[in-house]
């Protein structure tokens, strides 16, 4: 029982949640797209020279404050280092988990790790247990909702269990001996739908370690259209209309 | 609160959310960063006078009823029924917050609170609750503009007392109509306040300046837009525009009113004739040298006060600066300025809505930052503004004149 319930983590809810994922997605974006747009401009208008010009790349601009967030670093730079961390090392973990696919080699296939050789995960896991811990401190916890807690839980279930798989490699002898290759054809037996069972890829003792990660990171695909990570779409539309 | 009641005011909900406000109202991440922007949560140390925190309000009754989470999952949101002690708290978010938008420069997505505050003063409308002081003024705005000519008939007549007053105090001047009104094809039309304060000062640099104007006999303010009545907003500033249109003028220039000039110029979009505000205009009297400035006229010390809707939402930054260079050479900038300035905390009509307690409270950044200028004179460029500074120099005896910058200019002015 146990056997076909990771089997169904690690395969089939794989592509379910995917599939979830990325049509709630969609959704979501033509549901914004199809409701009207308020007429006349929502601008803050920058100081300088033409303060009346709008920027002459605007999409540009809006973009530069989407990934910069130079408010943030002007407001609140500690938050905004964490920030920065957090979404720099997400950024790297996926083209990390993109690269576990043979056909992509950032790193060499033979490496027993992925990009970053588990700094990026521990980098991750500091950031987010920074902005847990931020909520629980005055003002930020009288504005915090419980889903700001559970989501950041979730987030660093996902990494820690991730970290576990990465330093995991070297703690013992007989520890982890899963490498990038294992991982790799795991993934590409989910790239082809072979749907086999991922246990003949990802042999030892830890193999529950990785249904737990697998099986976190399908809920957080799952739950990811109806929260506020809904931002990572939205961040630029919103400036754009800050910018003109 | 009965089933059809809260229907009704769900769908007034409902008419607001447009792309915008779902954009602002779906992606916040309650980050914290906007809750040092507002001059009301800096003055009292409140978190209910939060940027975040007035949206919540709106935010969790979206959760309930438009959102997915706030079906299944509720608690994960913390959505909310909408009841008779819930418009309380739509209340807040309506009428603590000036709308002056300097939260928007601290959010890393720039959600906007001033679009999610439209959706909580529609529903206070609707429920009967806005604040009656701002419906009588906006609707007495609404009669002048349907009384047309009834209006006009009345406002000649005070403005023949202007006139005379005018020519009894400067008498040199003359040989041409002192406050033309109704005349056509001119190059300005001046919206003023409708009032003496803000005609006679006005009056004496288009004079001063020669310019080929007439005075509109409708008032700038938009009391409509304070309310948070599109409607009435529409109507008022429609008023406006026909007249702009029917005098066939090149310019509208809206006296010192902040949300009068973003109306005009930002939001009711583009129309055969351009919006400027008086500090503009007199800026560009002074680099053309149509007027002419006594700079030992005004003593002491002057700084400014950026209104919000004329700076940080209009755009207009230097030339207010430019027209108080010209009258002092003891120009001095509080901190922080332009973009960055305090609220006064009297905008968005709280001036009128709120208790002035409230007002004086929430403004306590304000007046330490002009304390800390130790300036003689505060100017600033729109009336709410005037009004709040005055009261905060009472309240906190600042011991400072307060003055609008066309005052001061008028003031200054060396008429040949």
């Amino acid at each position: 029982m146990a056997d076909k319930l990771w089997y169904f983590v690690m395969v089939p809810m794989v592509y379910l949640a995917f599939a979830w994922c990325i049509v709630w997605i969609v959704v979501k974006i033509i549901e914004i797209l199809r409701t009207p747009n308020l007429p006349g401009t929502l601008r803050i208008f920058p100081e300088g020279n033409n303060p009346q010009n709008p920027p002459s790349y605007p999409l540009a601009a809006a973009a530069w404050d989407a990934f910069t967030m130079p408010s943030v670093r002007r407001h609140n730079p500690v938050l905004w280092v964490f920030l920065c961390i957090f979404h720099v090392s997400i950024a790297l973990l996926i083209l990390a988990h993109i690269d576990l696919a043979p056909q992509v080699n950032i790193m060499p296939a033979t490496s027993e790790h992925m990009i970053g050789n588990g700094v990026v995960g521990i980098a991750v896991t500091v950031s987010i247990l920074y902005f847990l811990f931020r909520r629980f401190r005055t003002p930020v916890r009288e504005v915090s909702v419980p889903a700001d807690y559970l989501l950041l839980i979730l987030l660093l279930a996902i990494v820690m269990t991730g970290d576990i798989m990465s330093w995991g490699n070297s703690w013992a002898e007989n520890g982890f001996i899963i490498t990038k290759k294992d991982f790799g054809d795991y993934f590409n037996s989910l790239l082809r739908f072979t749907f086999s069972d991922p246990r003949q890829f990802l042999t030892g003792s830890h193999y529950a370690v990785i249904g737990a990660h697998v099986l976190l990171a399908n809920l957080f695909l799952i739950v990811l259209p109806f929260s506020k990570i809904m931002h990572a779409f939205f961040a630029a539309p919103l400036n754009k209309l800050r910018r003109g | 609160m009965e089933e059809s009641e809260k229907k009704r005011l769900l769908g007034l909900m409902a008419d607001k959310l447009n792309r915008s406000v779902k954009m602002c109202l779906d992606n916040c991440t309650r980050c914290g960063v906007c809750i040092d922007a507002c001059h009301a949560y800096a003055s009292t140390g409140d978190v209910r006078y939060t940027a975040v925190a007035r949206a919540q309000n709106i935010r969790r009754l979206f959760e309930n009823y438009h959102k997915f989470t706030g079906k299944v999952a509720p608690w994960l949101n913390e959505a909310v029924e909408l009841d008779e002690r819930w418009m309380e708290k739509v209340y807040e978010t309506a009428f603590t917050c000036t709308g002056c938008r300097r939260c928007m420069t601290y959010c890393p997505f720039g959600i906007d609170t001033q679009q999610i505050q439209a959706i909580a003063k529609a529903m206070l409308i609707g429920a009967d609750m806005d604040p009656k002081p701002l419906t009588m003024r906006a609707k007495a705005e609404i009669d002048k503009g349907e009384k047309l000519e009834a209006t006009k008939e009345k406002f000649a007549k005070e403005v023949e007392k202007i006139r005379a007053e005018m020519v009894e105090k400067w008498p040199t001047t003359g040989g041409y109509d002192l406050i033309p009104l109704d005349v056509k094809n001119v190059d300005v039309l001046f919206v003023s306040m409708a009032e003496k304060p803000s005609i006679l000062p006005a009056a004496r640099i288009l004079n001063a300046a020669r310019e080929n104007w007439t005075l509109s006999c409708f008032e700038a303010v938009n009391f409509g837009a304070f309310l948070g009545s599109q409607s009435m907003t529409e109507q008022i500033y429609q008023r406006i525009v026909s007249e702009a249109e029917q005098l066939r003028v090149k310019e509208l220039v809206i006296c010192e009113c902040g949300t009068a000039y973003r109306i005009m110029k930002h939001v009711i979009g583009k129309r055969n004739f351009d919006v400027i505000t008086f500090m503009e205009l007199i800026d560009r009297y002074i680099r053309d040298g149509r007027i002419k400035l006594d700079k030992s006229r005004i003593e002491g010390t002057i700084t400014y006060h950026d209104p919000c809707q004329i700076a940080r939402n209009g755009g207009v930054y230097e030339e207010p600066r430019n027209c108080l260079k010209a009258v002092t050479d003891n120009f001095i900038e509080m901190t922080p300025n332009r973009q960055a300035n305090w609220c006064c905390g009297g905008g968005g009509g709280l001036v009128i809505a709120a208790e002035p307690e409230f007002r004086m409270l929430t403004s306590r950044v304000k007046a330490d930052q002009i304390k800390a200028t130790s300036a003689d004179v505060v100017a600033t460029a729109c009336e709410m503004c005037f009004a709040q500074l005055k009261d905060l120099n009472d309240d906190y005896e600042l011991d400072v004149r307060v003055s609008l910058v066309s005052d001061l200019v008028a003031e200054a002015l060396v008429e040949e």
